[in-house]
């Protein structure tokens, strides 16, 4: 029975995978959402991610088969999912990872998933009834998944082929209908020669004794690997991966909006913020999986949900040099930092958890070119991106003045804190909290302190300093510290008593968790929405916005720095009609990118007047639809 | 789609029923809900706790929940008592009110309406304008007993003229899959496996976001009602009034959070048996009424 509620149709959750959506055209920075993966084809997914990392962490592929992947709807991992519900023998996948034999793992994991659709399909066919047929279908369908996308992508052809094939299986199956009406019986025959079909490739393909090695460990089929022929594999994200916005979202303050000063009127900025939202600038699988500046720091602030299973060791943090993103730039250090927030930037310079970068120009450069193998961009996007990120203003909080003063309206216990959080400290040298998180200076004092949170790298190196965060708007940035080890702020306040021997009383530690907080706190943190104002009326507010920059860079005839802004806003645009509330207006939002895409096109042919009149249209057409668009 | 263990929910409902295996059908002391499961019933039973909980402070009576195997099994629960009320959608409700007089008391309200509409998808780029335009085409729908993703938007092709009547539908595609699901069909259209999909007017959100602005649809039935809450014809009238009472609270805005533990709808509004002659008519055209 189909059911028709779309709640349910959201629950089932936005099915196809990040990959799919970056498969063909400009990159998206809205990503798909996507439908929950089976423990053994999330493990195999997993594995062929990690194994692919250097050097491979073989105890995140034990994980990987032993615990549920992150997020997963499913209680237990692969292996026990296998115990319970399936005859075949994992001992070579178990043995080949104690092993750490990458080409071993690869060949097992992959001839057991071969072997999983198999059993399934054995037990479909063998099925007295439709429901248990089509059960045991849709379970090795989703396993025929961890293969799928590489097929498509190594040999589209047998892709169709097996796609009919698994339609005419399903369909062949028949239905029990409801309450005894409407029951379709199966067609044994048609199933036996729908099944043959997916058998006969799986034989050919995947139950392979002895696997082509392959550089990149892959799911492309062994008739095409064994020709040498390279395949162009889209980038996807393993299950368990989030790069979603926050929810709550993040509120963002910037500079000149407070007072007043309308986006459109300072393209530069416009410029910057539309590359603060663009894959566009990096390159790999970053720019192909849609991942921009504003992934992890959307609104300014942290995503606290980013995760990347082998990238980051808990939610919120990545590693940004390691063997993912860019190759070239992997340090082979597994040194996953919690994300930090981009409030008051203009303040809180040097850059990098440890102050390497003096500038924040030269620290955006590294992001894109090192770290997210980008090319080299150009002076004037360096420029936009550093006029937008220094208009981050740190959130307005009531409790506080400009120098970092409690203001009357302030707890009374953050008062008692105040004066421990300005107290020298024998455990600290004499110096008090207040020596680095100087109040009157936003909370920071630009420098780089050893204070012993860091674990070395070797005996004798001097690699523990770290560059004092800011305290302001901690409230909303847990966890804390560089790893994100403590969770809380009074987890802060009790590491700091008891590794500098503080001697607080309970009370104390108390109070000054109270000024932290108070200090740490905002008056609007979030953003809020309402049926009208939608995240997606914020986007397109943005969307058009960076667009608006055309009317300067149109007339200077800056094709490099147009097809930028095309390609990410147009792209973005078709992506967020899906999140609209207001559905009968998504048709007109299609449109509307459509235009924006033809300027991009008509700058490609350097035909500038059509690009001219496509702008003119897209202006025309997105004050028509302004109020819909929702 | 979520994996669902057919072993896994026999031992659920199993133990569900147990536990509401003595006969109650004079009962106005405690009002028992069967669950259709509609994906992880290990959520569902979660869910069942925290609703039923409420339920009872707002109503006064114990209420309690199970998970039913599937919709016979509800209807067979509401017609020997050991279920007062069950929630499903509009075909089976009509199925279960001719078999054992089962009566509506409140339909799912979603994007502000109880109702929604199948469609037929097609690719932008496909240049299919009209219904005649599928003659010989495959097309996939959702399953030969959705109404959204198989008889209203055939209907659709019935009304165009194009077709006399379900049974010539073969005649007129070059073939007609039956995908297994929303899902499972749109995806077969946006990957051009098949020409079109006939699914829930809300399908397309089921693609990926670039898939989305790659599909339209062509036609669009009339309107479905929502999925619909029922009770058994015996149920106590002042038990069913206070039931649909509490439930009519889960507008307020301070309640609406609990509607989560309720297969996740907007809201509910009062329904009666008039709103369903469509989907009697369009039962009876499918020879399954």
């Amino acid at each position: 029975m189909e059911l028709p509620l779309i709640q349910h149709i959201l629950r089932l959750i936005l099915s196809a995978t990040i990959a799919a959506t970056a498969v063909a055209g400009p990159s998206l920075a809205t990503p798909a959402k996507e439908a929950p993966w089976l423990p053994e084809a999330a493990a195999y997914r997993l594995t062929l991610f990690l194994g692919n990392l250097a050097p491979v962490p073989w105890d995140k592929v034990e994980q990987a088969w032993s615990e549920p992947y992150r997020g997963s709807e499913f209680s237990v991992g692969a292996f026990d999912r296998l115990d319970r519900e399936s005859f075949i023998d994992v001992s070579g996948v178990t043995e080949a990872i104690e092993k750490q034999d990458r080409q071993a793992v690869y060949t097992a994991a992959t001839r057991l998933i071969a072997l999983r659709i198999e059993e399934e399909l054995d037990a479909a066919l063998i099925a007295g009834d439709p429901a248990s047929a089509q059960q045991a279908m849709a379970e090795a369908k989703e396993l025929y998944r961890a293969f799928a996308d590489h097929i498509k992508a190594a040999d589209p052809a047998a892709a169709r082929t097996l796609g009919r094939a698994w339609l005419e299986l399903n369909n062949a199956a028949g239905s029990t209908g409801v309450l005894g009406a409407g029951a379709k019986p199966q067609d044994s025959d048609a199933m036996t020669a729908a099944r043959t079909v997916i058998s006969s490739y799986l034989t050919q393909n995947y139950l392979v004794d002895n696997l082509t090695p392959r550089q990149t460990l892959n799911a492309v089929p062994e008739t095409i690997a064994k020709t040498g022929r390279p395949v162009d594999l889209p980038a996807t994200l393993p299950p368990g991966s989030d790069i979603f916005d926050q929810d709550p979202l993040p509120r963002l303050v910037l500079n000149f909006e407070e007072q007043g000063i309308d986006e459109t009127d300072l393209p530069l900025i416009a410029y910057g913020d539309m590359l603060f939202d663009s894959a566009e600038i990096f390159g790999g699988p970053a720019r192909e999986l849609g991942i921009a500046c504003s992934t992890c720091h959307n609104r300014s602030d942290i995503n606290q949900r980013f995760f990347i299973p082998g990238a980051s060791h808990q939610p919120g943090a990545v590693d940004v040099d390691g063997a993912f993103f860019n190759p070239m730039f992997n340090d082979r250090r597994d040194d996953p930092i919690d994300i930090p927030s981009l409030r008051g930037l203009r303040f809180t310079g040097p850059y990098g958890r440890d102050g390497r970068f003096a500038s924040l120009r030269d620290f955006s450069r590294n992001v894109i070119v090192n770290e997210f193998a980008g090319d080299e961009p150009s002076p004037f996007m360096l420029d936009a991106l550093v006029a937008y990120m220094t208009e981050f203003d740190f959130l307005p909080n009531s409790m506080l003045t400009g120098d970092g003063q409690l203001t009357e309206t302030a707890p009374d216990a953050a008062r008692r804190g105040e004066k421990i959080f300005n107290r020298p400290f024998a455990g600290m040298g004499n110096q008090s909290c207040a020596s680095c998180h100087t109040p009157s200076g936003n909370f920071l004092d630009r420098k780089s302190h050893d204070i012993g949170s860091v674990a070395l790298g070797y005996v004798g190196s001097r690699t523990g300093a770290l560059d004092t965060p800011t305290l302001l708007g901690t409230v909303y940035t847990a966890p804390y510290f560089h790893d994100g080890a403590l969770p809380t702020l009074a987890s802060v306040v009790d590491w700091f008593d008891d590794t500098k021997n503080l001697g607080l009383t309970e009370a104390a530690r108390s109070d000054l968790t109270a000024y932290l907080e108070t200090i740490g706190a905002a008056d609007e943190p979030y953003e809020s929405f309402d049926a009208v104002n939608t995240p997606f009326r914020l986007a397109f507010a943005e969307l058009t916005t960076f667009a608006s920059t055309l009317d300067t860079l149109l007339p200077k005839r800056d094709a490099e720095h147009i097809l930028v802004l095309t390609d990410t806003v147009a792209a973005d645009l078709a992506a967020d009609a899906g999140t609209m509330a207001n559905l009968s207006a998504r048709p007109e939002v299609y449109t509307l990118a459509n235009r924006l895409a033809d300027v991009g096109s008509a700058v490609r042919a350097e035909d500038w007047e059509a690009a001219e009149a496509s702008w003119s249209l897209f202006k025309a057409d997105a004050a028509a639809i302004q109020e819909r668009a929702f | 789609m979520p994996h669902m263990n057919r072993r896994h929910l026999l031992m659920l409902t199993s133990a569900g029923l147990a536990t509401f295996s003595m006969p109650v059908l004079a009962q106005s002391d405690r009002l028992r809900l069967a669950f259709i499961p509609q994906e992880n019933p290990e959520k569902l039973l979660g869910d069942i706790e925290a609703i039923t909980s409420w339920l009872s402070e707002e109503i006064g009576v114990p209420v309690e929940g199970f998970v039913t195997i599937d919709h016979a099994a509800a209807v067979e629960a509401l017609r020997n008592g050991d279920a007062d009320i069950s929630f499903m959608g509009a075909l089976p409700f009509v199925l279960a009110e001719k078999e054992i007089g089962a009566v509506p008391l409140l339909s799912e309200v979603y994007r502000d309406a109880p109702s929604y509409t199948g469609r037929v998808f097609v690719r932008r780029d496909s240049g299919f304008k009209t219904l005649a335009d599928l003659e010989g085409r495959d097309i996939a729908f959702a399953d030969p007993i959705s109404e959204s993703g198989y008889m209203y938007p055939l209907a659709e092709f019935e009304r165009a003229g194009v077709i006399a009547g379900p049974k010539d539908a073969e005649d007129f595609f070059g073939r007609i899959f039956f995908a297994g699901g929303y899902q499972q069909a749109m995806q077969a259209m946006a990957e051009g496996l098949v020409d079109a999909a006939g699914a829930s007017q809300y399908a397309d959100l089921l693609l990926t976001p670039l898939q989305q602005s790659q599909v339209t649809w062509i036609a669009e039935s009339e309107a479905i009602p929502s999925h619909v809450v029922i009770a058994r014809p015996e149920l106590d009238a002042s038990l069913r009034q206070r039931f649909v009472n509490a439930m009519m609270k889960l507008n307020m805005p301070e309640h609406r959070d609990k509607l989560r533990y309720l297969y996740g709808p907007d809201g509910y509004v009062a329904t009666d048996p008039s709103v369903y002659d469509g989907v009697r008519k369009m039962a009876q055209r499918y020879g399954l009424l």
